[in-house]
């Protein structure tokens, strides 16, 4: 149908395109619906890298069909008309020019046979087609996920629905001027306090009490004591809590529906960890006991149903919620709407998870975007089960397919690298999560793909340790090494990114991802907390790892210890916390002498 | 193996497969069928971005398109604006590591 042409005014990547050329207009108005039927079947695309090719035959080392030139120095072209291969070397020889001139009209259009882009030898230039491109990105789809299991079935955690659970969010990030406000709050502090402190330790370096097997609430507090934004924004007195106590007061003196539970309505995480940032900074180096802390976090995850004791994520997740909340409730609604603002827990640890959800039928996409505060992900990829258990980069390097940029990466022990390649990796959804297409009207296999569309300031990642079977009503702990790199670049795994390098310059099926210069910039991260988990799901214990002033230190409760960095480096990671390099500040790496 | 050398890859193809190939041309040969020439197009690819290559390239090209206006640019004149200054602005660091690579995979396929 030649009428579809007159979609070509559309974007890519976000930029117009000029029309198509007469040669391409003219190509498909003689071949009817389907002008590339032909050569639908000689493309190929090698997994993993997904870059599509044309060959007739898999293993075919296509040549010039005038010289003989095998692409040596040369591009090679197959003509769309009769899948002639012809060289084209501009300035010099173009054999793929000259086919085109001599069988004219019908054979100008040609295929970029190492690239599957569409050419035309008369204008000498780059030509798009939607159903061209719509075609190899379905080919790249289908093969991306050849060497997945044929049902990868995510099972619909509970657990997972709650922590997914959506709030109220609208992004925000520092501009330049928040961004020297919240480095130079930091700067006098580190100066100041320091006189007080011992010379051994840095700033807020305090062991924290247990009370009553709360290793993993302590593990948790001593990662969020020391995330960079977090601690410039309580240091900062951004929440006061004699203030919003205050507030608090007068609120409920003022409404008579409250008076029947005084205390709930005045209970503020924040206001908690405000009070202990206070203390753990104020050079006192005994350990500290987060009592109050604890009881207003036990009233706060009282309410949710389905709490599960003791996990030091599920305790990050729920108090991240119990500081928004509070702080939402506070909030007049014409305030914290479309300013771009939010609670302090998710100016700092939200982020945008983008989904694309593709149909295998028609290549259809709906896109959706989901705030989360981290990121979830799986350890073993050879495990039945667990969801995203698609064959990786590394295992191809494995069996002699090397990827260079795998080789670095040590065969056989898990990477968190890995487990971020594989989270972002297409993955065909099982028969019984077939989606509605709104193109083709019917429930159609898909392929789903995620990626991250705004990274937080702090990325937290959760390594899934703890497989739960509500079946078997049992559940068991994951004891497996996993390798996390100090410092980490996310940049591979932004939506700009991974849709880039699925599909390169062509038109895809998806809405239009705006060039994110502002991720570019920021995507590079450093390890600062780790929290540890040793022994067996019931009677093991949390122990977090803080990075400090380029120094190592082991937080386990009350006791806190240098350590050295190979230390950590062979600690089982159950989460990891990375902040943005811009706001790892290099000022406060150095401890001043004097 | 050898077959696949001589074997008409095409439907026009004209005499050309009665030639012998020169050493040229099979060590090309052996660099696809292998696989390896996709490798060091992926590598070189690489390098060429971390090193900055890419982006002046993609400098000159910008600037000519807005000095002719971007309806009257085709992809061969870009090709052709950038090629010299593109092949002589490649690091020798990268050179080498790529010719280093190609003799380790010459030696082992015993060529
Ligand atoms: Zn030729
Ligand atoms: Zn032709
Ligand atoms: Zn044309
Ligand atoms: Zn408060
Ligand atoms: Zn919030
Ligand atoms: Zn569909």
């Amino acid at each position: 149908m030649s009428s579809r042409i007159d979609h070509h005014h559309l974007p890519i990547n976000g930029q117009i395109l000029p029309q198509p050329c007469s040669h391409l207009v003219d190509f498909r108005s003689r071949n009817g619906a389907n002008p590339f039927r032909a050569l639908q079947d000689c493309l190929r695309v090698k997994p993993p890298g997904g870059h599509a090719s044309i060959r007739r035959e898999p293993n075919e080392v296509p040549r010039c069909g005038m010289c003989g030139e095998s692409g040596g120095l040369t591009r090679l072209y197959a003509c769309v008309a009769c899948a002639a291969v012809h060289c084209h070397a501009p300035p010099g020889t173009s054999h793929a020019a000259v086919h085109g001139e001599s069988m004219s009209p019908g054979h100008e259009i040609a295929v970029d046979v190492d690239r599957a882009e569409l050419f035309c030898c008369a204008c000498r230039d780059q030509v798009y087609d939607r159903d061209f491109d719509a075609a190899v990105v379905l080919a790249q789809t289908a093969a991306s996920t050849l060497h997945a299991p044929s049902s990868i079935v995510r099972s619909p955690h509970p657990e997972n629905l709650r922590k997914r659970r959506r709030v109220d969010y609208r992004p925000w990030t520092p501009d330049p001027r928040e961004r020297v406000l919240m480095g130079s709050c930091s700067s006098p502090l580190n100066a100041t306090v320091l006189d007080s402190c011992s010379r051994d330790f840095p700033a807020g370096l305090r062991g924290l009490n247990n009370l009553g097997n709360t290793c993993f609430m302590n593990s948790v507090l001593q990662a969020l004591l020391h995330t960079p934004p977090l601690r410039n924004y309580f240091l900062s007195d951004r929440h006061n809590r004699y203030y919003c106590q205050k507030k608090s007061t007068v609120v409920n003196n003022g409404s008579k529906s409250n008076a029947g539970n005084p205390t709930d309505s005045r209970i503020c995480l924040a206001c908690d960890m405000d009070a202990m940032f206070s203390a753990v900074f104020s050079g006192d180096r005994t350990p500290y006991s987060p009592a109050k802390f604890l009881y207003s976090w036990w009233q706060h995850a009282a309410n949710l149903a389905s709490y599960e004791q003791q996990d030091a994520h599920e305790f990050f997740i729920s108090m991240l919620d119990g500081i928004h909340e509070k702080v939402e409730k506070d909030r007049r609604k014409t305030q914290s709407q479309g300013n771009g603002d939010c609670c302090v827990a998710h100016r700092v640890f939200s982020g945008i998870l983008r989904s694309d959800v593709m149909c295998m039928a028609c290549g259809f996409t709906s896109t959706t975007y989901d705030p989360c505060v981290d990121i979830s992900l799986d350890l073993e990829p050879n495990q039945g089960g667990s969801a995203k258990m698609v064959s990786t980069k590394s295992n191809h390097s494995c069996n002699g397919e090397a990827d260079h940029m795998n080789l670095s990466q040590n065969c056989g022990t898990s990477t968190l690298m890995g487990c971020l390649d594989r989270f972002t990796r297409p993955e065909r959804l099982g028969s019984e999560q077939k989606f509605f297409c709104q193109q083709c009207q019917v429930r159609q296999e898909s392929l789903k793909q995620m990626s991250i569309r705004k990274l937080p300031l702090v990325s937290c990642f959760h390594i899934k340790r703890f497989e739960h079977s509500s079946i078997r009503k049992m559940s068991r702990k994951v004891d497996r090494y996993l390798q996390f790199p100090f410092s980490l670049d996310m940049a591979p795994y932004l939506s700009s990114s991974i849709l880039r390098s699925r599909f390169g310059n062509r038109y895809f099926p998806f809405d239009g991802d705006e060039p994110d210069a502002s991720n570019k910039l920021s995507s590079e991260f450093e390890l600062f907390a780790v929290v540890t988990h040793t022994g067996k799901l019931d009677a093991g214990h949390y122990v977090t790892y803080l990075r400090l002033s380029n120094q190592w230190y082991k937080c386990d409760d009350a006791w806190v210890t240098e350590v050295n960095e190979s230390i950590v480096r062979a600690a089982q990671g159950y989460m990891m916390f990375y902040v943005q390099k811009v706001l790892y500040y290099k000022a406060s790496e150095k401890r001043v002498v004097p | 193996m050898r077959a696949s050398v001589n074997r008409p890859p095409t439907p026009d193809v004209g005499d050309t497969q009665e030639k012998q190939p020169t050493l040229e041309e099979i060590i090309n040969i052996k660099f696809i069928e292998s696989g390896e020439k996709e490798r060091l197009m992926e590598l070189l690819r690489e390098r060429l971005i971390e090193c900055g290559w890419k982006d002046e390239m993609k400098a000159l090209c910008r600037a000519f398109v807005k000095k002719k206006g971007r309806n009257n640019v085709t992809v061969d004149d870009l090709v052709h604006l950038i090629t010299p200054k593109g092949r002589a602005s490649i690091p020798d660091s990268i050179k080498a590591e790529l010719l280093q690579r190609i003799r380790t995979f010459l030696v082992s396929a015993a060529l």
